[in-house]
């Protein structure tokens, strides 16, 4: 496949492939070995500096050698297409996801979801909202109008997000074997701060019939009265009206287009 | 296309690259005599693009009261994939969008794939010096200089292993480099001090050979001294007397051009790397003339 390049991107690929995989691929030839390590040695441990910072329960979790491992196999393996460093945790996040599929390593059930859950605040914390057209006119929100009334209008920061296993609470203390369905939204307040809430099921439910929808308030209660067969749907929006007026308060609702 | 001009461009005297750790010091420090000698910042566009939040708000607060540079560090001049373009024209809005002037990026590679996938290493590697290579990485700086319709300046980079099949020196490389490319050059004065002692030559008579008409921009640094004959670019001292006098020599041979403290690791306080930063000030104003490269390339 390399047939047709020039001899000084041979010396590339050999030189890029040593740095890879030091064990497995040959120094390119007439480099001095002293030489060589300072590439071996710089450009892995920037990477693993780059990754390493993002995922700090992910590292404590597995042990210093299994985490310096996986992040060698990373580099190793992994073909990462952005030129932006806020994007090497994704980049391993895909990967260890990939892996975790896939794979027959001893790597803990949970850690592709524990490592998602670390790099979404990273990803929410430097989040462009202003870039994409979630909302298109942010000055027609009334931030005072009644949700049930109208299509309540979602933090363009916020996602919500649904895990096998309850994320938020592994530590080294709390390594789970049991699958426990956990629902977070996750969003980035007006002080610029990551904040993590945990949902019943009944509130992840409305947040995902309100958004990305048209459905008002009282639509989207109406629906979760019938799915639960509930005896007194009046109740129902009730209860909903004081979840959708919490959510408000702390602005992950930022109002309605009255 | 755009030519850079020291005398439009707002990029002069002397700059501080800005690193998170320094952010909330010099907004508290803004308008005080202590960073009087802070005429710009500069940023790597792969840090910044499409920032929101905190981040954002600080990119903007430094916009509106500094000249910024743009210091590419993965486009890759000399890799193997087929140059990143949509990275490129993210680069070129972001230029617009914050009024940046000057974008330079390193006479190095970052990306190891082969046949269109981009594989990035997020670091810089040295490229072989030789005839193809000359060839191949010119064409990808005007490449580069045709997407963002104006010139980029490249800089010499730090490097720790000749390539055997190079046939060439770094100076002969870097003078061909920039007459086929029609380039600028970012000339980083540590990194030519790093590489003389790396590589055994004289840092002077490196600078001598330095086509002084294209340096619009420079860099000084401190590095580490793992033994005495292997330097790494750390960015993470303080800066040591043969560079200084090196940055004072390039100002005494081609006129003064603005200058960059690169400090990256092991960063002090504010107030201490600003002595750095005054020293450079002072050199300045030591050998102050009319920049040449805006008289005669440009003239």
């Amino acid at each position: 496949m390399t047939s047709d390049i020039p001899s000084f991107q041979h010396y590339q690929l050999a030189f890029t492939a040593y740095i890879r995989d030091p064990l497995q691929q040959p120094r390119p030839k007439g480099v001095p070995a002293k030489r060589m390590d300072v590439y071996k040695e710089i450009v892995l441990n920037n990477l693993f500096e780059s990754v390493s910072a993002c995922f700090p329960v992910a590292q404590k979790v597995l042990s210093k050698r299994a985490w310096l491992t996986l992040v060698r196999r990373f580099f190793r393996e992994h073909s990462a297409n952005s030129p932006m460093f806020r994007q090497i945790p994704e980049e391993f996040v895909n990967y260890v996801t990939k892996i975790c599929l896939s794979d027959e390593t001893k790597l803990p059930q949970y850690l592709a979801s524990l490592c998602h859950y670390e790099w979404v605040e990273l990803l929410v914390s430097c989040m462009d909202e202003t870039s994409n057209e979630v909302i298109p006119n942010i000055q027609g929100i009334n931030p005072m109008a009644d949700l049930l009334a109208y299509k309540p209008v979602f933090t363009p920061t916020m996602q919500l997000l649904n895990y096998e296993y309850a994320v938020q609470k592994i530590s080294p203390s709390y390594k789970p074997k049991e699958k426990v369905n956990t629902q977070l939204l996750v969003y980035r307040n007006a002080e610029d701060i990551v904040r993590f809430v945990e949902l019943n099921p009944v509130t992840h439910r409305l947040i995902e019939l309100l958004h990305d929808s048209t459905n008002t308030g009282e639509q989207a209660l109406t629906m979760i009265a019938n799915e639960l067969n509930h005896p007194q749907p009046a109740s129902v929006l009730q209860f909903g009206l004081e979840i959708l007026n919490s959510l408000r308060s702390q602005d992950i609702i930022l109002g309605v287009y009255s | 296309m755009t030519i850079f001009n020291h005398a439009e461009s707002k990029i002069n005297g002397v700059g501080l690259g800005l690193k998170r750790e320094l952010i909330s010091q010099i907004q508290a420090a803004f308008g005080q005599e202590l960073i009087a000698n802070i005429n710009f910042v500069e940023i790597a566009p792969e840090n910044w693009i499409d920032v929101g939040g905190k981040a954002r708000k600080q990119l903007d607060w430094f916009a509106e009261r500094y000249p910024i540079v743009c210091h590419g560090l993965c486009l890759s001049l000399g890799g193997l994939a087929p140059l990143n373009t949509g990275f490129l024209q993210q680069v070129k809005k972001f230029l617009q969008q914050y009024n940046i002037p000057l974008y330079t990026e390193h006479l190095s590679y970052s990306t190891d794939a082969y046949k269109g996938q981009q594989g990035y290493l997020y670091d810089l590697l040295p490229i072989p010096f030789t005839e193809e290579a000359v060839h191949y990485v010119a064409k990808r700086i005007r490449q580069t200089q045709d997407i963002l319709g104006q010139r980029i300046a490249i800089e010499n980079a730090s490097f720790y292993v000749q390539a055997p099949v190079s046939t060439m020196s770094e100076l002969t490389f870097i003078q061909a480099v920039l007459t086929e490319a029609d380039c600028l050059l970012h000339l980083d004065i540590n990194n030519i001090y790093v590489n003389s002692v790396n590589f055994g030559f004289d840092a002077h008579e490196f600078l001598l050979g330095i086509p002084g008409e294209r340096i619009v921009y420079s860099h000084v640094a401190g590095h580490y001294q793992q033994t005495p004959d292997l330097l790494i670019d750390t960015h993470g001292e303080d800066v040591i007397d043969p560079v200084w006098t090196l940055l004072e020599e390039a100002y005494q041979l081609f006129g003064t051009f603005p200058t960059l403290l690169e400090r990256d690791n092991n960063i002090p306080p504010l107030n201490l790397l600003m002595r750095e930063l005054n020293k450079i000030a002072y050199y300045q104003s030591k050998y102050h003339q009319q920049p040449l490269a805006s008289t005669s390339l440009y003239g």
